[in-house]
């Protein structure tokens, strides 16, 4: 949720544009306040297996939601955030056709299956203990805690760690790192950064906007610092931008229950709270902040402009008729804005395209890659019987990593093409509105409005993109880890009593067998990664063209916005027409009280976008 | 067991037979003299695992001295053999086998050694003599990390254990650390094993649950828990075929226990006579413990200076110190008694047991693998010497030697291959000598019993198999598998009656 001065101006905004008639405008407003009020910041806390994720979400929150034990992995994500009373819910979504992403917000709220548990039973369902390989088939757990940390919107996801980040399970945890605000990854201080770690955060750096590192278990480790030293090392060798801060949950435990401020802060979580206050939280209101405020500064514009052009017409009457010309012409071109022969559908429409056939042929590549790799292995492994388990394994690895890898980069890939069509939408949409302006300092500017290029990963693309990553990401984000889960290879060999008794043992007998099983396994590895290539690349076909589907009706609606300003100024110019003298002057001088009225929304407005983040209390 | 001398023998003869055939190819024909010179030498087992595992640590801790160097950050990169030997010794192998003498210099303890200017990727390998009891009977090779963040520093350790040419490996056995059940290490462990001869490689790797006392975030039932995890891992399906026994063992506990000094255990008594709360605050974080200012504990930090309390904790661990000090309050008051039960607790006596049985009683068995291993790669060779003789023979010891009948029946029935009901199961995978080779062992009897309670119960325990692989209800893979343990029953009585 942003700050409430935010949500005031918006409000603010509502009222004042309320007398205009404006259905359209209100509408989009009211989206734009609901977005701000439902706002989320997901953390992914993300780290091998037993590296202390679950202790350290347990940490921040005070309250133990996530299982922690000696032995113990959590096999299902937990999702915490703020609530008034503390409860937990189970959440489904069934998939009967395979896919959950062609489906509209509405469609897959249909499919979700909520149910609520007593808290201190959610270990039996998120664990390796009490839910083995969730076969429960748990989409997601979601914990509510009344904690002032998660109150503004900020949500931690606890995310499995089982078989590390090699593995299958890690594979698909970074698939879900589009969806993610911010990215912690969890290690220990008892060794530097391994070879998996490090090419996650690789990976990480690219597609989340904040990425830091946390070191844990300080309180066991006297050798920490060094450590962390050497970590530092490790990502400035690598090129890695990401904060490093170590923290002791244990000594965080501790602090809470002595209430003891000194060990508190020994415990390094006022770094970490300070972190997610400042940098994550922070830097996702400021997203919204001028989000929002382009939203405002946005109608504000079309209204003015409207205003502006009843203003010329009854200030200079003998103009109208050339002005009504020029709004006519205008008119033809914010049509032609919303035609499909637009530049800005073009780009979208063809850039989707290519990246489909980007796409598809990246992931092809890569699936057929493995296919060749693993028909090696089976040509050079002899019987495939005897080394089946860790065969399979590794395809299934292998094919896991690569799809996510495909997503990553499409996901990046599609984030670009957001901005090109924005560009374009806004460099024609500069074009559309006549040179009418008579007042210099006025906000009839248009490329002000839309291309407040201050930050350089924020534009309109991208605001787009963040509204579409509440719905549907959020389920795309465990639906691959669903898709691997549910599918593996079919193992082609039944249990043998493959006891090699004496006499002949390798017999020209068994060496028939033994390429026979050799083709069976081919066979098998070829069927699955033929059904993986299937289904992930239906995955990202579905994806882009929720991508290309919001980007259409987001720029659509705004081009029919700067129609139906254009269709109320000619409305107002040919009436103004047949007004007479007194109402002449009347009129003008309640256009004037007016634009003033707009002028001084609009101030508020920008100074909301030049202030500075609000200093974060410690 | 009786046939192991013999099989030994056929191996050794075979070897010979071997060489004298290839004596028209030198190299092949030096290749296979090591190889026979191998099977007198020590056993040797290699100590492998992830970065940060432990290894060195528990390399010292089973030696009983602080040679091996370990550090908090990556240490061992080169493949490190230690041998028994009259004086210490330091050589270091280049890439292309030329040797180098290094001056063997010892820094608080730990062995300093002085690469001589050399990268580690151009050192093929370290050997270093040590006069060492331990070492007497089996060579140690220390092995740098697997999954270390330099992909060629683990490359060297993987390419060492196995090889890529079919070579058998330069180990006959290996301890394989790791600090919880991790993908890596199963993948790992699985390479390890696809090594040709009896494929039954699940004998000769021992897996150890390694730091244990981290495991419980240094709580005092740390180890006990750690127990609890190592037994579940030794039942789990993926590491069950793959290897025989998982060990919890807290290294740093049994290196520092087995070279405790007299220095070290006085501080530890001043810790524990300290008031409580005093020495609890202290030791809720290793920062504390070092860098505690007189305010929080005043006793302490003047009884122990902040120098002392630093070693402490780089020898015992937080774990360790606040094991060391309840034990003390409870009544343990000298070094050596310290000392016996650090060592105990630490795990460390029971992997010397599972390594006396699985790997020093089975010496001539690993070793008789390893060199047919050799000698098979040999033979798959295009060549044009006639080696049909030398493949009869190798076939005939493979088939015929029970050794590995009884291997691979191991193997068949610990991977659950094999339709036997569970107890029936436990038993024979002990007769077959799953968990030891002694007599007394394979039969479930104490080993203190005399010869002719052996005879009797080795008569009751092959009749009584005998009838069940005669029974019509058995079905034919488990019949073969009775008839297994009779022949094993046999070969016991064989070795009782000489």
């Amino acid at each position: 949720m942003a700050p409430p001065t935010v949500v005031k101006v918006v409000d603010l905004a509502l009222e004042t544009i309320a007398r205009y008639d404006r259905a359209d405008l209100t509408s989009r407003l009211r989206q734009t306040r609901t977005r701000l009020l439902d706002g989320r910041v997901r953390v992914l806390v993300i780290g091998e297996f037993k590296q202390g994720k679950s202790q350290l979400v347990n940490a921040l929150v005070n309250a133990s939601v996530c299982p922690v034990d000696d032995d113990i992995a959590t096999s299902v994500p937990t999702v915490v955030r703020h609530g008034e009373k503390p409860k937990a819910a189970l959440v489904r979504v069934s998939d009967s056709d395979g896919t959950t992403a062609d489906l509209d917000d509405a469609a897959l709220e249909r499919r979700t299956e909520r149910v609520e548990v007593p808290i201190e039973k959610l270990v039996d369902h998120v664990s390796e203990a009490g839910n083995p390989g969730n076969r429960e088939k748990v989409t997601w757990a979601e914990v509510e805690v009344p904690r002032a940390l998660l109150a503004g919107g900020l949500e931690l996801v606890d995310t499995p760690g089982v078989g590390g980040l090699s593995s299958v399970h890690g594979s698909t945890t970074m698939a879900t790192l589009p969806s993610a605000d911010a990215v912690l990854l969890v290690s220990d201080a008892s060794q530097e950064y391994t070879g998996p770690e490090l090419e996650f955060l690789r990976q990480a750096g690219r597609v989340c906007p904040n990425v830091a590192c946390v070191l844990t278990k300080t309180d066991l480790y006297p050798e920490w610092r060094r450590i962390a030293e050497l970590d530092r090392k490790h990502l400035a060798a690598a090129g890695i931008e990401a904060e490093l801060i170590a923290v002791s949950s244990m000594l965080r435990w501790h602090a809470i229950q002595k209430k003891d401020r000194a060990l508190n802060v020994e415990s390094g979580f006022p770094n970490l709270i300070r972190y997610l206050r400042d940098r994550v939280s922070g830097r996702a209101d400021e997203i919204m902040r001028r989000s929002a405020s382009h939203d405002v500064l946005s109608v504000t514009e079309q209204l003015g402009s409207s205003l502006r052009t009843e203003q010329i017409a009854q200030q200079n009457p003998e103009r109208i008729q050339d002005l009504i010309k020029e709004l006519q012409e205008a008119q033809a071109r914010a049509n032609a804005l919303k035609e499909r022969s637009a530049r800005w559908q073009q780009t979208l429409n063809d850039g989707v395209a290519d990246l489909n056939a980007d796409i598809d042929y990246d992931l092809r590549d890569r699936m057929r890659e493995i296919a060749r790799r693993a028909e090696e292995e089976i040509d050079i492994g002899g019987d495939p019987n005897k080394m089946w388990d860790q065969f399979s394994a590794w395809v299934e690895q292998e094919a896991a990593a690569a799809a996510s890898s495909t997503f990553v980069w499409a996901t990046q890939r599609a984030r670009f093409l957001a901005t090109q069509v924005a560009d374009h939408f806004a460099a024609d949409g500069n074009k559309v509105l006549p040179a009418l302006r008579t007042d210099p300092a006025g906000l009839m500017n248009v490329v002000d409005g839309v291309d407040i290029t201050e930050s350089e990963k924020w534009g309109p693309g991208e605001k787009v993109l963040t509204g579409l990553r509440g719905g549907y990401i959020g389920v795309l984000m465990f639906g691959l880890l669903g898709t691997f889960i549910g599918m593996s290879i079919i193992n082609p060999f039944s249990v043998v009593a493959g006891l090699v008794l004496g006499g002949k043992a390798i017999s020209d007998e068994k060496k028939r067998q033994a390429s026979k099983r050799q083709n069976e396994a081919k066979m098998a590895t070829r069927r699955y990664i033929d059904d993986v290539t299937f289904q992930v690349s239906k995955d990202a076909r579905d994806m882009l063209r929720r991508v290309q589907r919001g980007l259409r009706d987001h720029f659509t609606g705004e081009a029919e916005e700067m129609n139906q300003s254009l269709r109320e100024s000619l409305q107002s110019a040919e009436k103004s027409m047949k007004t007479s003298t007194s109402d002449r002057e009347r009129r003008l001088s309640e256009i004037k009280a007016e634009l003033e009225r707009l002028a001084a929304l609009e101030k508020r407005v920008r100074t909301l976008l030049s202030a500075p983040p609000p200093e974060a209390v410690a | 067991m009786s046939s192991a001398p013999n099989l030994s023998a056929a191996v050794r003869g075979v070897l010979r037979r071997a060489v004298e055939t290839f004596r028209d190819e030198p190299e092949t024909e030096q290749w296979l003299r090591t190889h026979l010179e191998r099977l007198d030498e020590p056993l040797r087992v290699a100590i492998a695992g992830k970065v940060k595992a432990g290894k060195s640590t528990l390399l010292n801790a089973l030696v009983g001295e602080q040679i091996a160097p370990t550090d908090a950050g990556e240490c061992t990169r080169v493949v490190t053999w230690y041998r028994d030997g009259y004086s210490p010794k330091i050589t270091l192998y280049s890439r292309d086998g030329v040797p180098t003498t290094v001056p063997v210099k010892r820094a608080d303890g730990a062995l300093e050694i002085d690469l001589q200017g050399n990268r580690a990727p151009d050192l093929e390998r370290l050997v270093i003599d040590w006069p060492s009891q331990h070492l007497r009977v089996t060579t140690l090779i220390d092995t740098p990390g697997i999954a270390s963040t330099s992909a060629e520093t683990s490359q060297r350790t993987v390419s060492f254990l196995t090889p890529e040419d079919d070579a058998p490996a330069e180990a006959d056995a290996v301890i394989y650390l790791m600090r919880h059940l991790h993908a890596a290490d199963a993948q790992f462990l699985e390479s390890f094993r696809d090594q040709g001869v009896a494929r039954a490689a699940s004998v000769n790797t021992i897996a150890v649950l390694s730091r244990a006392d981290e495991v419980g975030a240094g709580r005092l039932d740390a180890l006990i828990s750690a127990r609890f995890i190592a037994r579940r891992y030794q039942a789990h399906p993926t590491l069950r075929g793959l290897c025989q026994n998982v060990v919890a063992v807290a290294g740093l506990l049994g290196q520092t226990g087995r070279t405790l000094r007299r220095s070290e255990f006085l501080a530890l008594v001043e810790l524990a006579r300290a008031p409580r709360d005093e020495l609890d605050a202290l030791l809720l974080s290793a920062d504390r413990l070092c860098n505690a200012e007189t305010a929080m504990a005043p006793t302490i930090v003047d009884a122990v200076p902040a120098e002392a309390r630093r070693s402490l904790l780089a020898r015992f661990g937080l774990f360790g110190i606040r094991l060391s000090t309840t034990l003390i309050r409870q009544g343990i008051d000298t070094p050596g008694a310290l000392a016996e039960e650090l060592v105990r607790r630490s795990g460390l006596a029971e992997l010397r047991e599972v390594l006396e049985t699985q790997f020093t009683e089975r010496r001539d068995l690993l070793k008789a693998r390893s060199g047919l291993l050799a000698l098979e790669r040999v033979l798959r060779r295009d060549t044009e010497v006639d080696t049909r003789a030398l493949e009869a023979e190798v076939e005939r010891i493979l088939a015929s030697a029970h050794e590995f009948v009884e291997l691979r029946t191991l193997t068949a029935l610990r991977s659950g291959s094999v339709p036997i009901r569970a107890d029936d199961g436990v038993e024979l995978e002990r007769l077959l000598g799953g968990t030891g080779d002694s007599a007394a062992v394979r039969l479930g009897l104490d080993g203190d019993a005399d010869a002719d309670k052996l005879r009797q119960a080795t008569l009751e325990t092959l009749v009584r198999w005998q009838r069940r692989a005669e029974s019509p209800l058995a079905g034919r893979a488990e019949t073969e598998v009775y008839r297994i343990a009779v022949r094993s029953c046999e070969g016991l009585l064989d070795a009782l009656g000489q």
